[in-house]
């Protein structure tokens, strides 16, 4: 059975994996671009059917078409809506799901046909895990996974202004870069550090073991905000830097959610922990059960010797 | 401005129990208050300012005292509306919440990272406009300024009113109330509101661990966990 998936857009970043994900489903992909010229050109180029673009006028930004996109919505043929999670892409997936009638779920990973029925499966509870849901009608889907490559082999696929009806005036007053650690978001490997870490005297020694590694040093949260032994922008996570290392190395980091979300980008998580409990392990793509001040002295040795 | 505060409205995810099998058993887990639940009360009171009101909103059976002790004087709560894993059904209930409120310039909603289409939904259910992830805002001459990090930079956007706030908490609470400040809470009045309880348009067809279990664990004396772990690093071409 030919079923659409359609797409909603705000960045051309977020477009790659949907289109993977739809493409997989064996479904027609068609994607409503909201945002410039480049993006629009961008999702011509992910394989689509076909590109509804609706151009952002100047000062606005993609919230203030939510009408234009539920307009859309409410005629489209989708059995699907798939969006990444940014902030602007989950405003106007919303808009959308109302206006299609459809339901709205998150943390998608994967979307399939079974039958007349829709199933998605998604992450839940903190990636503890896997939930399948069963749709019957059309679904909108939050996509919580980055992987995935669409078959971009077609031509371009045709963009089709949209004539949008008057945008909502939510406009952008201004950006301004959060609190700078431009080394951080840019360095290729980084050793963080945690309330494992006893004392500030302590942090020379995890310091040694950066400079020997080619590391910047991050934190989580408490470390910077209540013992100020690093500056703000060096602490990691949800509310603070998000960063896209080859190698992120906690050191006496819990592993909470919040900080994790920072880290999402690393190709390599490494945790050291003395809790063979501590939740990081679960996630972490490689993890060694120590006490930090007997391994990380002997990671420094390691790295020597090879 | 008149603002409404919604908090306590799903459960929270320490409270499921995960089984060996992957199935998950919430027990008697109540609606709690989420990690950016205080910050959607902070947003409120700031937009309401001296001249406004916040009131509060809660579904399902959590206890409804939370929001009135923390400064606030009126709760309304819809208690026939359980947890619905269908975020425009849990919006729908919601929007029915807030039309019998009445006049509403703003409604403030966790931008919560387990639920992320129910505030946006709920905006669209009003027909308002919303703006997600949001840390801070504050009200500018019958508009709303609000602030917001994205990535590694922080917006600022200027919305008309009515609207849809979701907040997003950059950390802990600040200070949270004593036992007597819950006390007196627990004596406010809580509003019942009758909303139908959603209709769902998925259905959950059972949990299971990820395929991929944990961490690639190293063992033995710290010097030879270590040479593993670089071994194994310098193999994936990161090191
Ligand atoms: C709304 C909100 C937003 C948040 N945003 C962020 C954020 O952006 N970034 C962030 O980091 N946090 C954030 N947090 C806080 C987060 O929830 C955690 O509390 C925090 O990340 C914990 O920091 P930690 O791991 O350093 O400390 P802990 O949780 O105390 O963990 C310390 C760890 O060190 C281990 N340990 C102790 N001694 C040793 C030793 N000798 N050797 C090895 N291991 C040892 C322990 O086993 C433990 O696992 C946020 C919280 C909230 C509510």
């Amino acid at each position: 059975m030919s079923f659409e998936i359609w797409l909603v857009a705000t960045a051309a970043e977020e477009l790659p994996p949907l289109a993977a994900a739809a493409q997989s489903g064996g479904a027609t992909v068609v994607v409503v671009a909201v945002g410039g010229r480049e993006l629009a050109q961008a999702a011509s180029a992910v394989g689509a059917a076909k590109v509804h673009w609706i151009e952002v006028g100047p000062g606005l930004v993609a919230e203030a078409y939510g009408p234009a996109v539920a307009r859309l919505a409410a005629e489209a043929p989708a059995r699907v809506w798939l969006s990444g999670p940014s902030p602007a892409a989950r405003a106007l997936l919303g808009g959308a799901a109302v206006a299609a009638g459809a339901a709205l779920v998150g943390g998608g990973t994967a979307v399939s046909l079974d039958g007349q029925t829709v199933l998605v499966e998604r992450n839940a509870l903190d990636g503890a895990v896997i939930e399948t849901l069963a749709a019957d009608g059309p679904v909108a889907v939050v996509w919580d996974s980055n992987e995935g490559q669409p078959d971009v082999s077609g031509s371009a696929s045709p963009v089709l202004p949209v004539a949008a009806p008057a945008p909502l005036a939510v406009e952008r007053r201004s950006v301004e870069a959060a609190a700078g650690a431009d080394g951080l978001a840019s360095a290729e490997r980084v050793v963080g550090v945690g309330r494992g870490v006893k004392a500030r005297a302590d942090l020379a020694m995890v310091e040694d073991l950066a400079r020997a590694l080619g590391a910047e040093m991050a934190c989580s949260m408490p470390i910077a905000d209540d013992l100020h032994w690093y500056p703000e922008e060096r602490y990691v996570g949800r509310s603070g830097q998000k960063i896209a290392p080859l190698v992120y190395l906690a050191l006496g980091i819990s592993g909470e959610p919040q900080h994790m979300e920072g880290v999402r980008s690393a190709k390599a998580v490494v945790a050291v922990n003395n809790n063979p409990e501590a939740v990081i392990f679960r996630t972490a793509t490689y993890g060694v059960v120590a006490d930090l001040y007997e391994f990380v002295p002997a990671l420094a040795r390691a790295l020597e010797d090879s | 401005m008149r603002a409404v505060a919604v908090y306590k409205w799903s459960r929270a995810t320490a409270s499921a129990l995960v089984r060996q099998d992957g199935e998950v058993d919430w027990g008697s887990a109540k609606m709690a208050a989420g990690d950016d639940d205080p910050a959607v009360l902070t947003i409120a009171k700031e937009l309401a300012g001296a001249d406004g009101s916040v009131v509060g909103l809660t579904i399902g059976d959590g206890e409804t005292a939370w929001a009135l002790a923390r400064g606030l004087d009126t709760a309304y709560a819809a208690p026939q509306v359980g947890p619905s894993p269908d975020n425009a059904a849990t919006a729908r209930a919601l929007a029915q919440a807030v039309d019998q409120i009445g006049e509403v310039d703003v409604v403030v909603i966790a931008d919560a990272v387990a639920h992320p289409g129910v505030a946006a939904a709920l905006a669209a259910v009003l027909g308002w406009p919303v703006l997600l992830g949001v840390n801070s805002a504050e009200a500018a001459g019958g508009r709303v300024n609000a602030r917001r990090r994205v990535g590694n930079a922080v917006e600022t956007l200027s919305l008309p009113t009515p609207l849809v706030l979701g907040a997003v908490a950059v950390g802990e609470e600040a200070k949270p109330p004593g036992m007597m400040e819950m006390i007196k809470a627990r004596k406010k009045p809580v509003t019942e509101l009758a909303v139908a309880p959603p209709e769902a348009g998925v259905a959950a067809r059972g949990t299971r661990r990820p395929d991929r279990q944990g961490a690639r664990l190293f063992d033995g004396s710290a010097d030879e966990a270590a040479a593993s772990l670089v071994a194994a690093l310098r193999g994936d071409g990161l090191l």
